[in-house]
């Protein structure tokens, strides 16, 4: 294969002048809200070892960029960002101060498998709420993904929360072993009912409760859970109540409109332990970010301390936001000799209070139709007033 | 009522798939005999339709641009696309199998297979721990054993007429294929209350 002069690495993207002044505007607005919210910024290295982060990230390993250093070890591209604060916290921070909120935005590498166009490196910001594990903490992160995609004037944001932990414990009741667990799990992450409805039939359910077994996969509201809530079951009951609690903390920050509760959400990432959320909005096929409680990781670096965290995925805010920026107001000011001065003052005055505007001689403007379209509002300055 | 922008496939699944949203009360225009257009308009249930290639309606719903989807079993075996399979319509019913020329074992030096499901046949055939070389072919399928292309193909089989007809035989089914329908992930969490309901309408007309 020849590459071309111009030719980049699959995946990887120059950002334009205008991309980058994006970028650039989004880091700044996004990095001072999660600051406000109380959290540290924190950066890690962009190289961690395969042995640690690379395998505890829970990404794909094909999706990992791997190098080998000068003494021959394996090393990764950052994957996620979770991981390596959640190694930063466990060897140093926590000793110093618990609860610990850090925040970042930062670039993450993932290869990509399809369409080799697809970015393999994108930069994401978020927080990660450690060594709280109560539902407050999952309230935190929920109410703040809330807080900065608002901000952004990303209004019509919708949010699905499920509960990893809730959701083992009855597919337990049901009698499933952990690799039947496994397989119903895997049907829920990409939603796939017909393959759902197929393996309920094949697995060992009571005949009588197949009907309700199915029902699992679609819900969308806390209330409609405790069917399936076991009130026998001590740890069950505590985590429903939870949730509504969490329900109420959610409703009373203006987002009940935008949360639907599906107890059959999760995610592939499998070090989730409790509350999963992710985040959607009109002008993305994708999801913006995800988040949720990953107690099970910060086991793995040996401390049984309570996490949560989200992360945003700063390409496809930026994707959503040109749409809603391109709506900025902008005047113009159209003017001939005559009205020159006034047109300056004009100006001077509209920008002084914050609007934007462009001054155009008329007589230099050749398709003066279609040049004024390109504006919200036209002030003409022409002629004798 | 949220506009609802539906991805179909062309030619018989989009007419099987129409007369199965019309069954299920939807309010869809009857005369659609010009099937040069590509996009279709049901102003009375704000739906828009989207014609495109079989291949391609898991790529459409995939990035949003259309919010559900008809797509085969067997495409969106091939493009393992992340989109969410809602309902098995059970329309167009069919299977993927290995086929040949009759009693033809295959090649031990070079075996080779024809097909246009590459993945799925490299899958099968990995999964029975036999080693094939794949030969991607965009149509005409039924060519390749009779020219010595290719030992086998992994191809379609509906009524088994092509086949026939060219002097082939089947060998093994590899899965059963019907029309599924698709939505993206998003638009299924923003406009559920629109798809759970179209979804609810379609499970009883479905073909089961």
């Amino acid at each position: 294969m020849t590459i071309q002069m111009f030719e980049k690495p699959l995946g990887m993207r120059d950002d334009f002048p205008f991309i980058a002044k994006k970028k650039a505007e989004l880091r700044t607005s996004g990095t001072n809200m999660i600051q406000q919210a109380g959290y540290e910024l924190l950066q890690t290295p962009t190289l961690e070892y395969y042995e640690t982060i690379g395998k505890i990230s829970a990404i794909e390993d094909n999706a990992l960029f791997k190098l080998l250093d000068s003494q021959g070890e394996t090393l990764v591209l950052r994957p996620d960002m979770t991981s390596p604060i959640a190694r930063v916290a466990a060897s140093k921070l926590l000793k110093e101060k618990m609860p610990v909120r850090l925040g970042y935005y930062s670039n993450v590498f993932r290869a990509q498998k399809r369409e080799g166009g697809r970015p393999a490196e994108f930069e994401q910001m978020g927080v990660e709420l450690i060594g709280d594990d109560s539902l407050y903490a999952d309230a935190e992160v929920i109410i703040l993904a809330g807080t900065i995609l608002k901000n952004l004037n990303i209004e019509s944001s919708r949010f699905v929360i499920g509960h990893t932990q809730l959701l083992q414990l009855i597919l337990e009741d049901f009698g499933l072993n952990q690799e039947q667990i496994e397989q119903v799990r895997s049907a829920f992450v990409s939603k796939n009912s017909v393959g759902f409805e197929t393996l309920a039939k094949q697995l060992p359910i009571e005949e009588s409760r197949v009907e309700s077994f199915i029902g699992l996969i679609s819900t969308t509201t806390v209330e409609e859970w405790q069917q399936w809530v076991n009130p026998h079951n001590s740890k069950q009951s505590f985590l429903f109540e939870e949730m509504k609690k969490l329900k109420k903390i959610l409703d009373r920050s203006g987002l009940s409109e935008a949360v639907t509760y599906d107890l059959s959400f999760n995610s592939h990432m499998t070090y989730y332990t409790g509350v999963v959320f992710e985040v959607y909005a009109a002008g993305s096929g994708f999801p913006l970010g995800n988040g949720g409680r990953y107690d099970g990781l910060m086991k793995q670096f040996g401390l049984e301390v309570g996490a949560t965290g989200f992360g945003l995925r700063v390409d496809r805010l930026l994707e959503i936001m040109s749409a809603v920026s391109e709506q900025q107001d902008h005047t113009l000011i159209l003017f001939d000799e005559q009205n020159e001065e006034q047109a300056f003052d004009e100006a001077e005055k509209l920008r002084a209070n914050g609007t934007r505007v462009t001054l155009q001689f008329a007589p230099a403007v050749k398709a003066t139709d279609e040049f004024v379209k390109h504006f919200s509002e036209v002030l003409r300055l022409e002629g004798a007033n | 009522m949220d506009a609802l922008t539906i991805a179909m496939p062309k030619g018989r699944i989009f007419e099987e798939a129409y007369e199965l949203l019309v069954k299920a009360g939807y309010d869809l225009p009857k005369e659609l005999d010009d099937s040069r257009k590509l996009i279709v308009e049901a102003p009375n249930e704000n739906i828009r339709f989207i014609l495109s290639k079989p291949m391609d309606v898991p790529a459409y719903v995939e990035h949003g641009v259309a919010d559900i989807g008809i797509a085969g079993k067997d495409v969106m075996l091939e493009h393992d696309r992340d989109v969410y399979e809602l309902l098995d319509l059970g329309i167009s019913r069919c299977y993927i199998a290995t086929a040949g020329m009759p009693d033809t074992p295959m090649n031990k030096v070079s075996p080779r297979v024809a097909t246009k499901y590459p993945k799925v046949a490299s899958q099968y055939y990995r999964g029975k721990g036999e080693q094939v070389e794949i030969i991607e072919l965009n149509g005409s399928i039924e060519l390749a054993p009779m020219i010595g292309l290719a030992d086998r193909i992994v191809d379609i089989v509906s009524t088994g007429k092509t086949l026939k007809e060219n002097g082939l035989v089947e060998y093994e089914k590899i899965v059963d294929i019907t029309s599924r329908l698709i939505a993206n992930p998003v638009s299924y969490r923003l406009k559920q209350k629109r798809i759970t309901d179209l979804v609810e309408r379609l499970r009883k007309q479905a073909v089961l």
